[in-house]
């Protein structure tokens, strides 16, 4: 009798399979293209050599010093990246029960950059001179800091014995956000010419400053708190429910909660840090998730992080090929892609009088 | 046996509920009426434990219920509210799942509760639809179903569920639907309380009642016995007349209609 659960455990791997593969595919394609277009059989073999297969076969030293020094930490970034933003999203719009939340609408992304901001300008320069390491690692926890303590303020001020109100939410959200916006404008008005230009492509989002040294401290970050995430699928399901019921069934909403936006700000506040903001990602993916397939949150976690990775690399793809030999910021299509879809996304909830 | 005693519990200076005693016995139902604002869902959240500031002592099993973790108080009591609105588009197996978050349970001992408990609602014809798209007496059973997949197991120790005026948006087939499954599934050692508003349709299917008003219980003991006018008019300021239905062999009440001006100057 219990078929149909069998048959659902089956597609939600098969979902994942494909969303696997299928970010395989984009992630091989878009190694090979840039300024050099390297074959895919080239940087298959690299790859392969990289991981101590296939020594004996040659391959041009060219290929390898782009693929290694440039293409491949970036696509590792964008990968990891997406990942965050995508399961970030996934995993607070469970939390608050609400299909509109992305990272930045509850302050995430606007601590963490004000955080990076101000330490660029006021105690970045003489760290960054003498140490490179040092300032890659304060930089993601900074920004981790200031993305968790903005979500912090959010959160308290729009819950009321222990319940938290969305509408308060998200207009405090909104608040805390312009609070940002204005930090970081004061930094920029004290920023020197150059510092202007760094600032003005980070906030629209650059991965081209990927290196290994960035990820080794990144990383781990990214993925622990990504795959912490995926433990919580269950118990966000149950907050499907509603606060007071998710509790009726055992679920620890407080503890839930507050772990929840802990990994998320980490998360994001690394990533953050890494590539500035780059919005839209953590809204639809897991929204198309829900959409094309179904909202529980054991398929919606997971694939989040395979969609969100997808999308990053597909839009990554784009902005390094429409304008070669220069590149779009990545925000900038991000945005292009995901705005339309936004306002698409309101009036469908409009029409089935979700909001 | 789920017991409070002596709650009293208040919101900055007022007194919500004062020096309460109430039990719940296994394979019993047991009601609470009263008036809108007497304090029956505040106390019902005392005994799930969504309060904690209050004063004495609900205790479940014999056991303190401050000192159950979420998850264990989970095993013991579930909990149906009035409307649950489900915010994605979950089906009604997953809903109904959700009732087993806080078990061990093996897949196979989940599936095989959720198709008694989904036989018993009536709901298995719809498990794979949108909970979203079903009517409001379908979603009722919907959650009923879920309520009872949390407590289904038959353990050693008896379990709850409370139920919080389950039927205040149903239409009168749906309402007796939900109260005569309620008071079945008494017989798997479960034992049930309700907050219901029709009076009527509390002392048909209670075993126990109680009268709450102004956060005090006015009455309680056996439903037949304490169903009298005295009782209902002190708790509810309204004159009645209470008449005997030799068909449900059990009283019932009609008010009357001059009786509103009562309520005024409670």
């Amino acid at each position: 009798m219990n078929l149909a659960l069998t048959i659902r455990d089956y597609r939600t791997t098969f979902i994942l399979t494909g969303l696997g593969l299928s970010l395989f595919a984009v992630v091989l394609f878009s190694l090979t293209i840039g300024a050099v277009s390297i074959p895919v059989k080239d940087v298959a073999v690299i790859i392969l050599q990289k991981i101590g297969l296939f020594k004996s076969i040659e391959v041009d030293g060219m290929y390898e010093i782009v693929l290694s020094t440039i293409r491949i930490p970036r696509i590792i970034m964008t990968i990891l990246i997406g990942a965050s933003l995508g399961i970030s999203g996934a995993a607070l719009q469970g939390l608050f029960r609400n299909p509109l939340v992305e990272p930045s609408l509850i302050g995430v992304s606007g601590g963490s950059a004000s955080a990076v901001v101000l330490f660029i300008v006021f105690g970045g320069p003489a760290v960054m001179d003498v140490t490179g390491w040092i300032y890659n690692a304060i930089l993601p926890l900074l920004a981790f800091a200031g993305g968790l303590l903005a979500t912090f303020i959010v959160l308290r001020l729009s819950s009321q014995s222990g319940r938290t109100n969305i509408a308060v939410l998200v207009l405090t959200g909104v608040a805390i956000n312009a609070l940002a916006g204005a930090i970081i404008g004061l930094s920029i008005f004290y920023a020197d010419e150059n510092q202007l230009r760094t600032f003005t492509f980070w906030t629209l989002g650059d991965l081209g400053g990927a290196s290994w040294s960035k990820l080794m401290i990144a990383s781990p970050l990214l993925i622990s708190s990504s795959l912490g995430l995926i433990f919580f699928s269950s118990s966000l399901n149950a907050l499907a429910l509603g606060e007071a019921e998710a509790y009726h069934v055992g679920v620890n909403v407080e503890q839930t909660k507050r772990i929840v936006i802990f990994l998320a700000a980490l998360s994001v506040g690394v990533s953050v840090s890494l590539a500035g903001m780059i919005g839209f990602i953590g809204l639809i993916v897991p929204h198309v998730i829900r959409v094309s397939f179904y909202a529980d949150n054991k398929l919606v976690l997971p694939a989040s992080i395979l969609g969100g990775a997808l999308l990053l690399v597909l839009a990554d793809v784009i902005a390094r090929t429409i304008v070669t030999p220069s590149e779009l910021p990545i925000g900038v299509v991000t945005a292009l892609i995901g705005a339309p879809f936004f306002i698409g996304l309101l009036l469908n909830a409009k029409t089935k009088n979700e909001l | 046996m789920y017991s409070a005693s002596n709650i009293s519990y208040r919101v900055r200076d007022k007194v919500i509920l004062q020096n309460i005693h109430l039990n719940i016995e296994p394979g019993t139902f047991t009601a609470i009426v009263g008036p809108n604002g007497a304090g029956k869902s505040t106390l019902l959240k005392v005994m799930t434990q969504e309060h904690t500031h209050y004063l004495g002592e609900v205790t479940i099993n014999g056991k303190a219920a401050r000192s159950f973790t979420p998850r264990e108080l989970s095993w013991v009591r579930a909990v149906l509210p009035q409307i649950t609105t489900v915010q994605f588009t979950f089906s009604v197996e997953q809903i109904v799942m959700l009732g087993r978050h806080g078990h061990h349970s093996t897949k196979k001992e989940n599936a095989d509760i959720l198709e008694e408990v989904m036989e018993l609602t009536g709901i298995a014809a719809f498990r794979e639809r949108n909970f979203l798209t079903l009517s409001g007496g379908e979603q009722q059973r919907v959650q009923l179903a879920r309520v009872l997949a949390q407590v289904w197991e038959e353990t050693v120790y008896p379990r709850y569920i409370l139920l919080d005026e389950p039927t205040s948006s149903l239409d009168i087939a749906q309402q007796q639907l939900i109260f005569s499954l309620a008071k079945k599934v008494c017989e798997r050692n479960i034992g049930v309380m309700a907050i219901i508003h029709d009076l009527n349709q509390a002392v048909q299917f209670a075993d126990h009642l109680y009268f709450l008003r102004n956060g005090n219980i006015v009455a309680s003991g056996d439903a037949q016995q304490v169903f009298t006018k005295s009782n209902i008019e002190e708790t509810f300021c309204c004159r009645v007349n209470v008449y005997h239905d030799p068909c449900n062999n059990c009283p019932y009440i009609i008010p009357e209609r001059t009786a509103s001006h009562l309520a005024i100057n409670k």
